[in-house]
């Protein structure tokens, strides 16, 4: 608890740091509207961030989630430019990350083989199968009121996606610290065996944490293809880097069991002004990516180096 | 004759291949190891025994290096050493092998045999690993197929890989902890002949079993510890079962606080038949009433945990019947088991009992989330709290408060949360597997007198226990097993430690 | 049948069912495209798998070790790129150096990855993620966005791929292919009879065992990783050979065609296992398929990914059941 407790902390400095910073540069930084930008640069990432923050929690990881968002950007794109209705293509979409949710969990929650390979295999195939679906056009044509809910406003100047990420938030921030399937899910990421000992149903756990993280990649993607008007067959390709740093950075453990939903939330708004803060100071996009694969790293490598420091000074 | 050095050495003019003189350790509060000395002679079978806790771990720690002694010396041909790691300990001539073998699946067993030499040269000259591996295991007395992957053997062969090992390194002490445990009959013969090999080839074999049947097999001198003190040292000749037996006690067989005769029980509450599972154990046939304590006793080895599994739902029989108050029920997972009213206490707390890094109140509701759960399924803390401070009055867990992580507590207070989570779902049986394994004595007390109170409520209770005063002082009756079997079960007023162990160990049959 | 199956180590039977896969995949695609057994198609696969296959064995000595390294398709962009600038202000640099300084700068690369996995213990997964893109970064940034084009290139390294080394009756061997399935061979070699190699598979076999065997488990991860680097720096160079036209993105996704020939390749995600016959066979198969399918017009080229994907699923789930009913058989049998 404590060790958490001190590395939210860390993050709260750090993230008043970039806060300082992009203000810095643009003391106009503050505004609703330039907040609000600030967040649809990347919610469609920080959105799947909060499921990825479930999955890791449980001992797990979904490395297809990028190629789910594709291939459910791709399938609606596709869809709508055969004539199809954009609500029916919508719900199409969700079914189609339910669907890869699905085929994740039974290869690894039911079958046993480690997430790592099903969901880096997964990874290949949905990608690939966006590609089939949109070949190496560009597709667009959407109806207006997709675009709109994509781009603008909804309620005053927030956008659907950023309600969306807040109830998102809230819903899975409960869900995580303060329901029973939170607690199962923390606990079979601590220790899986001490969870089945407990009567707690393992394999449907894991289960419905797949196919969570399949539907809301599909429900990003459509966020992301409605939010750039068009999509490609390599719509959001990489974005599990962003996604997987944002968790971890946020204090989750990548072997389980440990973690919060709020260091994810500070994690999430280091990032995203960090990304920000880069673009004034015209920082390229691939240096920034270079940064946060540095982030990645070091999220895991300081906690290592700073318990071995205190286990050599415990033995001395 | 010459005044012995030990009480019973053998043969005072060899000078012993291993030696501690007055070994001391403790781990943070407990004293491990006290003044203990001991000689061990080349060639010999020297068996160790002792209870539980007596200090055997921490004893085969220090002499392959794991741990450093904080007082006394080690000594290796009379030499003293200071052994940093089981690699040095290696190199001194010092090995060991335990109940779960250290092999390479993936590799054959010539390779396995030879991984840990040095000095072998950087090319593998495969004809002539495969032909030394062979004459080792030869010497062993064994047939193996040196070329197959380690991961086809049986434990017993994977054993003997791991014997074979040592001998390569020119093992000069070989110790073997509890190395019969999950053996059958005729392996358990087969090892007892691997270490008369060894002792023709002058290596010392350091024996620790529970099993008395066969320290008279094969031991030449026996060692008795007790609290981590040195009790006594005799030659097989000498010894007696009850000697042996009374040492590792402390007591006089008389004055045990044995349970005079039986709590007055109600109606058979879970009643068993045939009960098996395929390789595993078979035949178990018991009834357990409501209020009674049934303690299954038996050496390590004798698969009680695995009955208890299969009661459970983790590793379901395969044959047999269960029946819960007369209904005959198929238990296939532990939410079934749990459903029916069953509770299992797992005797690895650190391992299956317990989530270390989370708090005592997660822990205790952990098998009754559903119970707090309110609207939208979330927890009410409250509540959850609540209980958890409940028990921690009731069950006297000693904690500032029920927010610490679990893995800050001491062994019995672990213990104490680990059943409490249990009794919270107020279970018609409860199995509590080594319900005082590595907890203090007064902890000790206090989880017996639990075990009474539960059963006075009319809770039915099956009490694994290695531990026999705890199995006489408990039980209402005792069901004996012996690798896998039922060996019998005796009323407590006809149960002695002779007559328990005597089942346990296979010198008696008896038909109950 | 069982009993003749029992006869042969499941390693045998693995290597064996690959060796029928293959076969029956050429004879599939020889039925659907016109000249498939040409030697033209010979020459286009074995090119082509060539360019693969050193990252294959690389990533299957990571593997065995129970780990991953997603970062050795940036390593190969990194090589190819660096090594193609250089050799325009140093057009005289003898070949065999040529070869030499790209594994060293794969090595080094690699290294980076060994030591932060062996001595930081930051899983395989997050460090080869995290120089998957940093690497891919670094990439950017010194090429200022120009690209290498055959121009800057020293002859023999243009007329490289077109070299044959020898023919087998009407087909031709292309030196390239020699290289790669030699280090193959050379890497299978070392792990069948080099004693400090066999130490990949003890470490991935049973990581506790290892340190009672008195291995150095944390320096045989980071030696994997760095050879790995090594391997993948190889690939940049026969990537150089083949494409000369070098951009930023050269070698992405690479790294997924690897892991695909590793899995496929009989090599257990479990560690502890795999033969680089496999490996190559692995490969083969896997760029077969690929190759196969730009020609095949039954199915677009666009199914390329999905299939591959779906190829490493199948390959581990078959690998997977089957493991599991022979521990069954021999739990069933034994006592």
């Amino acid at each position: 608890m404590n060790r958490l407790k001190t590395w939210e902390g860390g993050l709260l400095v750090v993230f008043l740091m970039t806060l300082a910073l992009n203000l810095a540069f643009a003391p106009e930084f503050l505004t609703v509207q330039n907040q609000i930008n600030l967040f649809q640069l990347s919610i469609e990432k920080i959105i799947v961030a909060l499921v990825m923050t479930l999955v890791i929690l449980n001992a797990e990881i979904d490395l297809s989630v990028a190629s789910v968002m594709g291939l459910s950007a791709a399938a609606f794109g596709f869809l709508v430019n055969a004539g199809w209705g954009g609500g029916t293509a919508i719900l199409v979409c969700l079914m189609i990350g339910l669907a890869a949710g699905a085929v994740n969990a039974a290869l690894s929650a039911r079958l046993g083989i480690p997430s790592l390979v099903v969901t880096l295999a997964m990874l290949i195939a949905f990608r690939g199968l966006a590609r089939v679906l949109v070949r190496d056009e560009s597709l667009g044509d959407f109806p207006a009121w997709v675009t709109d809910l994509g781009q603008k406003g909804l309620i005053g100047p927030v956008p659907l996606s950023l309600i969306l990420f807040a109830a998102l938030l809230a819903v899975l921030g409960v869900l995580l610290h303060r329901t029973g399937f939170g607690r199962q899910v923390v606990v079979i990421g601590t220790n899986a065996e001490v969870a089945r000992f407990s009567g707690i149903n393992v394999a449907r756990v894991k289960t419905v944490l797949f196919l969570m993280s399949g539907t809301v990649s599909a429900l990003a993607g459509l966020l992301y293809a409605a939010r750039l008007g068009s999509v490609r067959g390599d719509s959001a390709l990489g974005f599990e880097l962003d996604i997987i740093t944002m968790v971890l950075l946020g204090g989750v453990s990548i072997f389980g069991g440990k973690g919060s939903m709020t260091g994810v939330l500070l994690s999430i708004l280091i990032i995203l002004n960090l990304r920000n803060g880069m673009a004034l100071m015209s920082i390229t996009g691939h240096i920034q990516t270079g940064v946060i694969g540095v982030l990645l790293i070091g999220s895991v490598l300081l906690p290592n180096l700073v318990s071995d420091w205190r286990a050599r000074r415990a033995r001395s | 004759m010459p005044q012995p050095l030990f009480e019973g050495s053998a043969d005072v003019t060899q000078s012993p291949v291993l030696e501690l003189r007055s070994v001391s350790k403790s781990f943070a509060a407990t004293q491990a190891l006290k003044d203990l000395s001991l000689a061990v002679m080349p060639g010999e079978v020297h068996a160790i025994v002792g209870e539980n806790g007596a200090g055997k771990s921490t004893l085969i720690k220090i002499m392959t290096g794991v741990h450093r002694p904080d007082a006394g010396e080690v000594l290796v041909d009379g030499r003293a050493v200071t052994l940093r790691s089981t690699q040095e300990a290696q190199e001194a001539g010092i090995a060991a092998i335990y109940q779960e073998p250290m092999v390479f699946p993936d590799l054959n067993v010539a390779e396995n045999i030879f991984i840990s030499r040095r000095g072998q040269g950087l090319v593998m000259r495969w004809p002539g690993l495969y032909r030394e591996a062979a004459r080792l295991i030869d010497q062993l007395g064994v047939t193996l197929d040196v070329t197959r992957a380690a991961s086809g053997l049986t434990l017993a062969e994977q054993q003997t890989v791991e014997i074979a090992r040592a001998l390569s390194l020119s093992v000069k002490v070989l110790i073997m902890d509890e190395p019969t445990a999950s053996l059958s009959a005729h392996e358990v013969a087969r090892l007892l002949s691997i270490a008369r090999a060894l002792k023709a080839q002058g290596v010392a074999v350091i024996y620790i079993s529970h099993r008395l049947d066969e320290i008279f097999r094969i031991a030449d001198r026996v060692t008795v510890i007790r609290d981590g003190q040195h009790i006594s040292t005799r030659p097989i000749a000498e010894v007696t079962e009850d000697g042996m037996v009374r040492d590792m006690v402390g007591r006089a067989m008389e004055s045990f606080a044995v349970k005079a005769a039986a709590n007055p029980h109600g109606a058979a509450m879970l009643s068993v038949r045939g009960l098996g599972r395929a390789g595993v154990f078979r035949g178990i046939d018991f009834d357990l009433h409501k209020g009674e304590v049934l303690c299954l006793a038996g050496l390590v080895g004798a698969r009680r945990t695995d009955v208890a599994l299969a009661l459970f739902g983790i590793a379901p029989a395969t044959e047999g019947q269960i029946a819960l108050e007369g209904r005959p029920v198929t238990i296939r997972s532990p939410r079934a088991a749990m459903d029916l009213g069953l509770a299992y206490v797992s005797e690895d707390r650190r391992k299956l009992g317990l989530a270390l890094t989370l708090p005592i109140f997660a822990n205790i509701s952990l098998a009754s989330l559903r119970k707090l759960l309110g609207a939208f399924g979330l927890i009410d803390r409250r509540a959850e709290t609540a209980l958890a401070e409940g028990y921690r009055r009731q069950l006297a867990i000693k904690s500032p408060d029920v927010g610490i992580e679990v893995g800050k507590l001491s062994g019995g207070n672990q213990q104490k949360v680990m059943l409490a989570k249990w009794l919270e779902t107020k279970p018609r049986v409860l199995i509590f597997d080594e319900p005082t394994r590595g907890i203090d004595v007064g902890a000790k007390a206090e989880v017996h007198g639990i075990i009474r109170a539960l059963a006075a409520e009319g809770v039915a209770v099956l009490v694994i226990s290695s531990d026999l005063p705890e199995v006489l002082a408990l039980a209402d009756r005792v069901l004996v097993m012996r690798e896998g079997r039922q060996a019998g079960i005796l009323p407590i007023e006809e149960a002695t430690q002779e007559r328990v162990i005597g089942l346990a160990a296979g010198q008696e049959r008896d038909a109950a | 049948m069982t009993a003749l199956l029992g006869r042969f180590s499941p390693q045998t039977l693995r290597l064996v069912a690959l060796a029928l896969a293959l076969l029956a995949t050429v004879l599939f695609f020889a039925t659907q495209i016109e000249g498939y057994l040409a030697p033209r198609m010979f020459n286009r696969i074995t090119t082509s798998a060539a360019v693969v296959l050193p990252l294959a064995v690389g990533q299957a000595i990571v593997v065995m070790t129970r780990n991953i390294d997603l970062s050795v398709g940036s390593i190969l962009g990194v090589v190819a790129y660096i090594v193609g600038d250089t050799l325009g202000s140093l057009p005289d640099l003898h070949p065999v150096l040529v070869v030499a300084f790209c594994m060293a700068l794969g090595a080094v690369l690699g290294a980076v990855n060994g030591v932060l996995v062996a001595w930081g213990r930051v899983p395989s997964i997050i460090v080869t993620l995290g120089t998957l893109a940093l690497y891919r970064t670094f990439l950017v940034e010194w090429s200022d966005a120009r690209t290498i084009t055959t121009a800057g290139l020293p002859q023999w390294l243009v007329d490289l791929p077109q070299a044959t080394a020898f023919s087998l009756g009407a087909l031709e061997v292309r030196v390239t292919v020699v290289l790669a399935v030699g280090a193959c061979l050379m890497a299978g070699a070392a792990l069948a009879f080099l004693r400090p190699a066999r130490r990949f598979y003890a470490v991935g076999s049973n990581p506790d065992a290892a340190a009672i065997a008195g291995i150095n488990a944390a320096r045989v991860v980071a030696l994997a990783f760095v050879i790995s680097g090594a391997m993948a720096g190889l690939s940049g160079f026969l990537f150089l050979a083949k494409f000369g036209n070098i951009t930023v993105v050269a070698g992405m996704g690479m790294e997924l065609k690897s892991v695909a020939a590793v899995v496929v390749g009989g090599v257990s995600i479990m560690g502890g296992s795999g033969s680089m016959l496999g490996v190559l066979m692995g490969a083969l198969l896997v760029d077969t398929i690929d190759n196969s399918l730009t020609r095949w017009a039954v199915v677009s080229e666009f199914w390329r990914d999905a299939l591959l994907g779906f190829l490493i699923m199948a390959a581990v789930t078959l690998d997977t059941l089957a493991a599991r009913s022979l521990a069954r058989m021999r739990r069933g049998g034994g006592a």
